[in-house]
């Protein structure tokens, strides 16, 4: 897998107080790296310092391509912005110094992968804040981009804008781009990020926990009569609570393996069972998120 | 720079935030030059008093016409940051000019002056309302968000400090006893003087050329400053 950045030994403190110290890892082409981390442990500073935004006090970043271009999606989205999309992409791109012919076509391209065309007349400050996010992404990659930055993309968006741009960054996912991005959204995590990097005293460290879906066992919850007997199942699974839920009902909590789930709801069923929740245990993600 | 020049042209009309400086200084022309006859030096040095304000109030909008988030954006993509303020007091100089144009012309166009305004009175009025103007927005840059975090310091800092420009020129024979120091405040008192000279003068002395130059200069050193404080920030 081909490098496109190395970063060595860096180092930033601020205000006295040290937020990376002596950080290296590398970002390959074509690849997704999440950074996660509890608030202010230095992610959105590393983004910063890898998009030349903020200079490290020591350490270097090596870019291995050369022009390397970089595209940025602040933190923050501009709450008043006075032009319609294209109007907006179409005036960057000529602060960024691209000509008419060359821009215009690539607005028509990001409007129409970002589904805006139909709001390409509408002005920004009327969009909701996932259309925004999306405007932010597409001035982004005005260019070709040989690495987004994404600083907390997710972030203040309602569940269904986050779907939607979870789509979106898929897409970008699929056709190849080079993505480093700062979040803390299990679904965005499990779905795109290829590595994650969890930073936690001002040092970075590879968490392979998350990427490691494999469940072993399924946490099951069912309703079943007083009167049924179910003992002939005890060997399969492992009660972890039984309550009674009426004079004629219980509910009884269970943890069974992988391989026995499809058997033991089949024949619950067959006893009259009211399976409530089948859930995957995955302790190493619940140790995971625990982390911040 | 032209790309960054015209976004920033077409932003700023689109945030209205021109609407009151224009309007108070379109009202004060017109209030001006309601009573006729007036004197042609004396109006001019008035309105280009009135100009000198008029503009700290455009610069400070101008600078902060884009949302602070947008800035960055916008930076990212002309990646220089002295490219960008560049920009922005192009556009106020710009300001400026129209301003000072029309303040020179419109007393002229109504007939409001006593006497027929001769090359020499134009070309006076112009300077005195162009170079307040540059100093103004020189001054006014100074309390921009760049170098000045908080809002409220930057409309209190503008404002006394236009205000102690202005003062200067009634506290000169005071400020005169401390050696040197009358060449580190604001010369606006040097365009008043000069203004004060009488609509009989034919010529123009040629220290006025120097004063006026002066004032441009001293403008200029207060921009050095600025973009020697934005680059340490």
């Amino acid at each position: 897998m081909k490098t496109i950045v190395d970063i060595k030994n860096i180092t930033k403190q601020y205000k006295g107080k040290t937020i990376l110290e002596d950080i290296s890892f590398s970002l390959f082409a074509h690849q997704v790296v999440a950074l996660v981390g509890k608030n202010g442990s230095g992610k959105s500073t590393l983004l910063k310092i890898i998009g030349g935004l903020v200079n490290p006090d020591s350490g270097t970043i090596y870019k291995h391509i050369h022009p390397f271009t970089i595209g940025y999606v602040p933190e923050v989205t501009p709450s008043t912005i006075m032009f319609t999309p294209e109007e907006y992409l179409f005036h960057m791109g000529c602060i960024r110094g691209m000509v008419k012919n060359q821009l215009q076509p690539r607005i028509d391209y990001l409007l129409d992968i970002f589904n805006l065309q139909g709001s390409r007349k509408t002005r920004i400050s009327d969009f909701s804040k996932g259309m925004k996010q999306k405007v932010m992404i597409m001035q982004a990659l005005l260019e070709e981009t040989n690495l987004l930055i994404l600083d907390e993309p997710l972030s203040g968006l309602d569940p269904k804008a986050q779907s939607n741009l979870e789509d979106t960054l898929l897409l970008l996912k699929d056709k190849g781009l080079s993505i480093i991005l700062s979040c803390h959204e299990t679904k965005l995590l499990e779905n795109i990020a290829d590595k994650i990097f969890f930073i936690n005293n001002h040092q970075v460290n590879q968490n392979n926990l998350l990427l490691n879906t494999t469940q072993h066992r399924n946490r099951l919850t069912f309703e079943i009569s007083i009167q049924e007997s179910f003992e002939d199942l005890h060997p399969y699974f492992e009660i972890v609570q039984t309550s009674q839920l009426n004079q004629r009902v219980n509910v009884v909590k269970v943890i069974i393996k992988l391989e026995d789930t499809d058997k033991i709801l089949l024949e619950l069923l067959h006893k009259n069972a009211s399976i409530k929740q089948l859930q995957p245990i995955n302790h190493a993600k619940e140790d995971f998120y625990n982390q911040f | 720079m032209s790309g960054l020049l015209r976004y920033q042209f077409i932003n700023y009309l689109r945030t209205y935030r021109y609407v009151p400086p224009f309007s108070i200084f379109i009202i004060f022309l017109v209030v001006n030059y309601t009573f006729t006859p007036n004197p042609i030096l004396d109006s001019y040095s008035f309105s280009s008093i009135v100009l000198f304000f008029i503009m700290g109030w455009f610069t400070i909008t101008i600078f902060h016409s884009e949302d602070e988030d947008q800035k960055i954006i916008t930076l990212l993509h002309i990646k220089n940051r002295k490219e960008y303020n560049l920009v922005l007091f192009m556009f106020c100089v710009l300001t400026g000019l129209c301003l000072s144009c029309l303040s020179v012309t419109y007393p002229i166009l109504i007939d409001a002056f006593g006497l027929k305004p001769k090359p020499l009175h134009i070309m006076m009025g112009f300077l005195s309302h162009f170079s307040l103007s540059f100093l103004a927005i020189a001054l006014s840059a100074i309390f921009t968000r760049d170098i000045v975090k908080n809002k409220q310091n930057t409309w209190w800092g503008v404002l006394s400090t236009l205000i102690i420009s202005l003062a200067i020129t009634t506290l000169k024979s005071v400020i005169l006893q401390i050696k040197g120091l009358i060449w580190l405040l604001p010369p606006v008192y040097l365009s008043l003087e000069m203004m004060d000279s009488g609509d009989e003068n034919l010529s123009m002395p040629g220290l006025f050329y120097w004063q006026f130059t002066w004032i441009f200069m001293y403008s200029i050193l207060v921009i050095g400053i600025f973009f020697l404080f934005t680059k340490r920030k």
